[in-house]
């Protein structure tokens, strides 16, 4: 991605509410739509960093997502916690439970992985379903207008704009992480574990730990999405809610952040689109995700790629490359 | 520097090494040859800790190694090459070699704040790979994906990774298996120049490449020693010209299991 | 007391043996292809709908319809894995695993589609009313579920041993390249390993039916239940499939008695956690050394 498009992406975001005024009452729609989306995007580049960049399987994403929502709500419900120190909160919950997932991470094979998580992310819908004393049952939690130290920050405009520099924190630091030492090691034990314990990886806590920053990062979005929508309830964190994550990373092209927020878009799209006939966004998206695992292994990420991407290998120049005795 | 004895490593029922005895001193090129099945990947792997040992001890001057973790090997000063280079096919050239440097660096997850420390610490090291990467040859194709590039330049990727964090002892396991009469004289060049700061043991089928350089070669057969020397001494060993008939320069496909 | 948990033993038995007759297709898949069939319970609810039409709209007797199913089942598994997991052979494990659950969703999509979210009727298979054994209450239903469990667990044991296409299978997992050099018509038998797998799974879903009533997600629950057992009867042993299905049916029913029914699926994946921890091949597995 060129540094000239994203800035073009960004600026184009950054004035979309001024767009959107022209919209009159469907404004608060839009606005809506769009931050829910950042929001997303968010999770979506979380669950890429585990899936596609350190090859760990997790069908229970939702699961860290609610926790941040939910412990974000409750603090703010109780103890009027602002945004802030809500979504950190949420951050910092979700982690912590992701350590419940590091023994399956590190020491059982690939398939089991995918059920536990699927399992975790029941477990958390079920559980918030039923302790209804802490998390109000199947009545959720409503929040207090979200407040950013202590500036109102309860208007749709600008939650969206919170929504957007949180996505955009969120972009840099993945970012940040991929091209430094441990996003590499990420993607060393997924290509070998061998090779990357032999150069000093400690294998199974680089598992964990990836674990815990995609956590980080789902939670905070979700502590976001609780003060963005104004309330949390169990049916925003079920399996399906997984599986849309799932499919963001997988249609957008895993270990990529520009593949994941382009992921996010399609799905996203596809769900508000086909909302109204039940099954259609399942069906589209499933024959997407069959499609891609098909013919376009690489997702949209490979379907665009161009010569000069980010921080992408190349094809080896001409000249270089000799053939083989 | 490295000393092994008795090292016995059995996978169920099969003992694919044997009482074995090793002494390998803090500088020079040793090899360890024999035919395909002698277990000297096997060797290889239970130094750097992949296979787990059944019996005998190994130390590295006074780092009981069979203590070590997996992880904790290169720290200890063991690096190595893989028979089939291990290369992280999502990560660029240049990426390969610095997850070479892992033990080295220190920046965890304040990379991703890209702090003054961790910029530092992450351009001291790409010029440490890159000084390996142009002594290889390769700083053309530091951000190509392994994948595409030819074999012969792949197992000089696995060796530059090994070489990258400047190790007391480096095993290359077959490093030359695969490269073209053109890559094969530079791999020469940097393994000599290895020797010099460190110790290097190395399988290695062809006998002429290490007449060149081995001061010491080790001759293995059925997980066991069978003969040791120079390679000049070698030449004439009666136990050796038997290892090595029928073995000439083929590689089969299967190798030891581990 | 002693009446009370006997039944509850009953009804978990014939509960479990619906989560065994999943374990044992999901099992059977895995065998053969190494793959995790995620959409197998979808593709068992979609075998289930084919007999809910033939009833509804063709008036096909209950028999037929459930041997319609099953057919459609076994087309349905084949195809599949001709199709869409044949392509994927040599790729990572984890595209094998994204095309199952595309799968998934794609077939729950269908059937949305096609019949709606509400839920159609299914009868029993048995039309017989309850007997009743001193205090207990003994429900035919449940009778022909863990008769059809046992009695298909056998025939499979059977045909894995003694048959030319079982021992062929039975190589197939051992060793796909060797068997495929022998001349094993490796292609086929993995369609044959898909189908009759997927039957099973028809299986459980028209014998869940009458309870869950036929809806696109009839099998989720089964199917999730039925990874558990799967896994903690070893995933790779029928035999731990079949028992760690009835273990299971028999702790699910336990947890609805004494404990919360909202909370047995979080409690039985705790459980699961902790089966694990001791034995991480699951109850019946056998250790896979890694090779590097």
């Amino acid at each position: 991605m060129s540094r000239r498009l994203v800035i073009a992406i960004l600026v184009a975001c950054a004035v979309l509410p001024i767009a959107f005024q022209g919209l009159g009452q469907r404004q608060v729609y839009w606005l809506f739509v769009i931050s829910e989306f950042y929001v997303f995007a968010i999770v979506a580049i979380s669950l890429d960093l585990l899936m596609g960049r350190s090859g760990q399987i997790s069908l229970g994403q939702s699961g860290f997502v609610a926790l941040g929502a939910y412990t974000a709500a409750i603090l703010n419900q109780r103890f009027n916690v602002d945004l802030p120190l809500g979504m950190l909160a949420g951050a910092a919950t979700a982690a912590v439970a992701s350590l419940i997932l590091g023994f399956p991470a590190t020491r059982l094979r690939g398939h089991y992985l995918g059920i536990v998580t699927l399992g975790f992310g029941i477990a958390i819908d079920q559980i918030a379903l039923k302790w209804d004393a802490l998390t109000g049952g199947d009545q959720g939690i409503h929040l207090h207008r979200p407040a950013l130290f202590g500036v109102d920050a309860g208007t749709p405009v600008r939650m969206y704009y919170v929504a957007l520099v949180a996505l955009v924190v969120a972009v840099l630091l993945v970012r940040g992480l991929t091209q430094t030492r441990i996003g590499r090691s990420f993607a060393a034990i997924k290509d070998s574990e061998v090779a990357a314990a032999a150069m000093g990886v400690p294998v199974a806590r680089t598992k964990v730990l990836a674990f815990i920053v995609s956590a980080f990062l789902a939670g905070a979005a979700g502590g976001i999405y609780a003060f963005l929508a104004g309330f949390v309830a169990p049916e925003d964190f079920g399996i399906e809610s997984s599986l849309l994550f799932f499919a963001m990373v997988v249609i957008g092209g895993m270990g990529s952040i520009p593949g994941a927020i382009g992921g996010a878009v399609v799905v996203d799209a596809v769900k508000n689109a086909a909302a109204t006939v039940s099954g259609l966004s399942l069906t589209l998206l499933g024959g997407m995700i069959v499609l891609v695992v098909l013919f376009f292994p690489g997702g949209l990420k490979g379907l665009l790629r161009t010569r000069r991407t980010w921080r992408e290998p190349r094809p080896a120049p001409k000249g270089v490359v000799r053939q083989d005795a | 520097m490295l000393e092994a004895r008795g090292v016995t490593v059995r996978f169920g029922g099969l003992v694919a090494v044997s009482g074995l005895d090793l002494d390998v001193p803090d500088r020079g090129i040793f090899a360890l040859v024999g035919p395909n099945g002698a277990g000297k990947t096997t060797l290889i792997n239970a130094l750097s800790r992949v296979c787990p040992v059944a019996d005998g001890t190994i130390r590295l001057g006074d780092v009981d190694v069979l203590s070590l973790p997996a992880h904790a090997v290169v720290s200890a000063g063991i690096a190595r090459s893989f028979q089939r280079a291990e290369l992280f096919p999502s990560l660029t050239v240049l990426e390969n070699l610095l997850v070479g440097l892992h033990s080295t660096m220190k920046t965890g997850l304040s990379g991703a704040l890209m702090t003054p420390a961790s910029r530092t610490e992450e351009q001291a090291s790409r010029t440490r790979a890159e000084r390996v990467l142009r002594d290889l040859d390769l700083w053309e194709l530091r951000n190509a994906a392994p994948g595409d590039m030819p074999y012969g330049h792949q197992k000089l990727l696995d060796v530059a990774r090994a070489l990258v964090s400047e190790p007391a002892l480096l095993l290359l396991d077959e490093p030359f298996a695969g490269l073209t009469e053109a890559e094969a004289p530079r791999l020469l060049a940097c393994i000599r120049a290895a020797g010099e700061r460190c110790a290097v043991l190395m399988i290695e089928h062809h006998f002429e490449l290490l007449e060149g350089i081995a001061q010491r070669m080790t001759v293995m057969d059925f997980g066991q020693k069978v003969s040791e020397g120079t390679p000049a001494s070698m030449r004439t060993d009666p136990e050796v010209i038997r290892c090595y008939l029928g073995t000439g320069r083929h590689r089969t496909a299967a190798g030891a299991a581990c | 007391m002693m009446q009370f948990l006997l039944q509850i033993a009953l009804a978990g038995l014939a509960q479990g043996s619906l989560f065994a007759l999943t374990a044992l297709g999901l099992v059977m898949i895995y065998n053969a292809s190494s793959v995790v069939n995620f959409a197998h319970g979808a593709m068992g609810m979609a075998a289930t709908y084919v007999a809910y039409v033939l009833i509804a709209r063709f008036e096909v007797p209950f028999a037929l319809a459930f041997a319609g199913a099953l057919v459609a089942a076994f087309v349905l598994g084949a195809v599949v894995q001709a199709v869409f997991l044949a392509r994927l052979r040599n790729a990572p494990l984890l595209s094998q695993v994204v095309v199952t659950l595309g799968l998934f969703m794609l077939l729950e999509g269908l059937m949305g589609i096609a019949f709606g979210y509400n839920p159609r009727p299914m009868r029993e298979s048995i039309a017989i009313a309850p007997v009743i054994l001193g205090d207990l209450v003994l429900r035919p239903q449940d009778v022909l579920q863990l008769a059809l469990l046992l009695i298909l667990g056998v025939a499979l044991a059977a045909f894995f041993a003694a048959t030319k296409v079982g021992l062929g299978m039975r190589a197939i997992t051992e060793n796909t390249y060797a068997a495929r050099l022998m001349g094993i018509p490796v292609g086929r038998l993995l369609a044959v390993a898909w189908g009759t797998g997927v039957a099973l799974s028809a299986v459980a879903a028209v014998l869940a039916a009458p309870t869950t009533s036929v809806t696109p997600n009839m099998m989720d629950t089964i199917v999730v239940y039925g990874f558990v057992a799967a896994i903690v009867g070893g995933f790779g042993s029928m035999a731990g499939a079949l028992v760690g299905g009835l273990i299971l049916g028999v702790v699910v029913n336990l947890i609805d008695a004494f404990l919360a029914p909202e909370l047995a699926m979080s409690i039985v994946f705790g459980l699961l956690l902790l089966v694990l921890y001791v034995r991480p091949d699951g109850l019946f597995g056998r250790a896979q050394v890694q090779k590097v």
